[in-house]
């Protein structure tokens, strides 16, 4: 299992490595590469937006507010050792701006999580159903920390700056999300 | 599932549910903010460079003249823009042996697309020879021909190498260039050709309206590569031909060993080998030459690949003389076992050649058990011990050898072991104490789950007995090994998460037990 961290922990490396090549190229005008970057990060970006607005439509049209503040900013990038977290930071400030201009937070209901598609890659429809169930009976700080670290491959210490949160609070969170979300699973998946 | 399969599932499902805008936010991007660009962040680290660019300053005239362009665009500006769309501003060269030019306007678009040799020539047979790139941007024409360079063998072999030269006489337009063609390269060898070297180089020339000095064939930057070989070699303009005949990987090469001689090249060494192996006259036999310019002795290896197998031969870099592989392997009756450098002594070997392959006194394969055998009484080690065999069989300068590899619980054993005489050629002990040694049989490394409850009791001021609802698992967090620790005392609920190799504390709660 170990091989299989390290690995893993390459890969994140080498993750990193290629978004930061990519926002550094989307900074010189690369529409390529910043198509690219979208490719890659819309997941992590979309999932924050929606966590944190709890309204799909909105959390689209934030996502794509994102992006486009994301391409004029580009320039200014400066690499800092990970991009996922500067995408993410530009994503929770426009999250943050919108729901003080609308005056309210709301609360992430069922319904939103109900637009995991039918058939994502490697995911059964079983296993589509009980996840949809799990996510949505997580608390939301809970739901936004794994999401955030299962998509954008952020660390914990990194999910703890962006959401202004103690590590120690995002570990406890996470944990005990992952605990429900597996027990929540294994009790669909005993009947 | 455990904890990582259940993220995946979850990326997966999320991204899958998340809209795909992207055209409508390109819709929405127009002019960038203002840009200071530290170039030589894009260039890969693993990259060889022959030149690295040296100015560092801000790209400005290159964003002054896209905004110009968005500008035209907006408002119909169609003379200048014409202007601007055919006239050269840059020319990249791309060789490995095959050599391409694109010459690509101030847009950086590809005005045209021209192979200089006829190997060049085969490679963008696909592309209309080159005009189907006209038009398109560099970038997607690079990668398109790095691609057809892929498919079509030229960077296959462990030690390729492409060189990217870019010439303009604006030098930051050029350094941006180089830096992003070679990040881009890159990406897509290290996917398709990891061993590959990628060399770039700027050269300030005026582009476009540069004198033929080279003559035909020859791009400006391999020429710049081959003056650098001359001016490390010294031999003289007369040489020049005969170097600028090799290809990139066997000049890079040469710098790297700061070889003075010249060697005869792939071709002359596919010849040797053939005529040894008399196969010169087989349409059938085709070769894969290998230049091994940097190792001792410096060689070609060259892989005959025939209907009875393939046959390798090791062929001096400078003589041209076959040092090992089996001669006539065709001829009726003839061994066609895996080339044996004992048995086929070559012709006439080169007395003063450092260890000829050839001695004829190496004997017979020792086989993979004994290899093994030979490396674990060396690590002083038994076949109980150790995991996760890995053993290949491989002819390395002509001579068998077994790379094997196992574990001992965390320890990472690499041996190279004689083929012939199971001497321990080269080991290696690799520590990975930080790992999880259960995947390789072994034991957990670090502290042991009481001493990761005693920190944190210690941290509390606490003792055992003083606690209750006692919880402590082991857990990984981004590959680290770490302990929870959760208890409850004195109307308050503690949680720790402790180091598992250090024993130190990563964090820890303290809250009201409700």
């Amino acid at each position: 299992m170990l091989a299989a961290l390290w690995v893993q922990t390459t890969e994140e490396e080498d993750a990193r490595r290629e978004l930061e090549r990519l926002l550094l190229l989307t900074g010189q005008g690369n529409r390529e590469a910043f198509g690219l970057l979208y490719a890659k990060t819309r997941g992590a970006v979309y999932a924050l937006a929606l966590s944190l607005l709890g309204d799909a439509h909105e959390a689209q049209d934030i996502a794509q507010d994102a992006y486009v503040r994301v391409w004029e900013s580009a320039p200014s990038y400066r690499p800092q050792g990970s991009p996922m977290a500067w995408l993410l930071t530009v994503t929770r400030n426009l999250a943050r701006s919108r729901l003080r201009q609308n005056g309210r937070q709301t609360t992430l209901d069922e319904e939103a999580w109900n637009a995991i598609p039918a058939a994502p890659p490697g995911v059964s429809p079983e296993d589509r159903q009980v996840l949809q169930e799990a996510l949505a009976r997580l608390e939301p700080e809970e739901r936004q920390i794994i999401l955030l670290h299962a998509i954008s491959g952020l660390k914990h210490r990194e999910i703890a700056q962006l959401l202004e949160r103690p590590l120690s609070t995002v570990l406890s969170k996470y944990h005990r999300g992952l605990k429900k979300m597996k027990a929540l699973m294994k009790g669909e998946s005993d009947q | 599932m455990n904890d990582r399969e259940l993220e995946r599932k979850l990326a997966d499902a999320v991204t899958r549910a998340a809209p795909d805008d992207l055209e409508a936010i390109l819709s929405r991007c127009g002019a960038q903010n203002g840009s200071v660009m530290e170039m030589n962040q894009l260039i890969s680290n693993e990259s060889t460079k022959i030149a690295r660019a040296k100015s560092r300053r801000a790209a400005r005239p290159w964003l002054a003249a896209a905004c110009a362009a968005l500008v035209l665009l907006g408002t119909g500006g169609g003379g200048l823009l014409y202007h601007q769309s055919h006239a050269v501003a840059s020319v990249v060269s791309l060789d490995v042996n095959p050599s391409i030019e694109l010459k690509v306007n101030r847009n950086e678009k590809v005005i045209s697309c021209t192979a200089l040799n006829t190997e060049a020539a085969a490679v963008l047979f696909d592309m209309g020879g080159g005009a189907d790139l006209a038009g398109t941007k560099l970038d997607v024409a690079v990668n398109a021909i790095v691609g057809a360079l892929v498919r079509e063998g030229y960077l296959d072999s462990i030690s390729s190498a492409i060189l990217i030269s870019v010439e303009d006489n604006n030098q930051e337009r050029a350094q941006r260039l180089q830096a992003e063609l070679v990040a881009s390269v890159d990406g897509v060898l290290q996917a398709q050709a990891p061993g590959t070297s990628v060399l770039s180089q700027v050269l300030t020339v005026d582009a476009g309206t540069k004198p033929v000095v080279y003559g035909e064939g020859l791009s400006l930057g391999k020429a710049a590569l081959v003056e650098k070989v001359l001016a490390m070699n010294g031999a003289g303009e007369k040489a020049f031909d005969q170097l600028a005949a090799l290809s990139v990987e066997e000049l890079n090469d040469l710098l790297k060993a700061g070889e003075k001689r010249i060697p005869i090249g792939k071709s002359a060494a596919a010849t040797a080998a053939e005529t040894y192996a008399g196969t010169l006259a087989l349409d059938s036999v085709t070769t894969d030459v290998d230049p091994e310019l940097d190792e001792f002795p410096p060689h070609y290896e060259v892989k005959l690949k025939t209907a009875r197998g393939e046959f390798e031969y090791i062929v001096d870099a400078f003589t041209g003389q076959v040092l090992s592989g089996p001669k006539d392997p065709l001829a009726s009756g003839a061994d066609t076992n895996p080339p044996s450098p004992g048995t086929d002594t070559p012709v006439s070997p080169d007395a003063s050649a450092p260890q000829t392959p050839s001695s004829g006194a190496q004997g017979e394969d020792v086989g993979q058990e004994a290899a093994k055998q030979a490396a674990l009484s060396h690590a002083g080690l038994s076949a109980s011990d150790v995991t996760d065999w890995k053993v290949k069989r491989e002819w390395d300068d002509g001579r068998l050898e077994y790379e094997i590899e196992f574990w001992c619980g965390t320890d990472e054993y690499d041996y190279t072991i004689d083929g012939h005489s199971c001497s321990v050629l080269k080991h290696e002990l690799e520590r990975h104490p930080h790992q999880d040694g259960t995947h390789h049989g072994g034991s957990v490394s670090g502290i042991t789950l009481e001493a990761a409850k005693a920190a944190a009791l210690s941290h509390a001021g606490l003792q055992e007995s003083q606690v209750w609802d006692m919880k402590a698992e082991m857990d990984y967090d981004d590959g680290r090994l770490e302990y929870e620790v959760e208890f409850k005392s004195g109307g308050m609920e503690y949680e720790y998460t402790i180091d598992g190799v250090t024993g130190n504390i990563l964090s820890f709660e303290r809250e009201t037990d409700d």
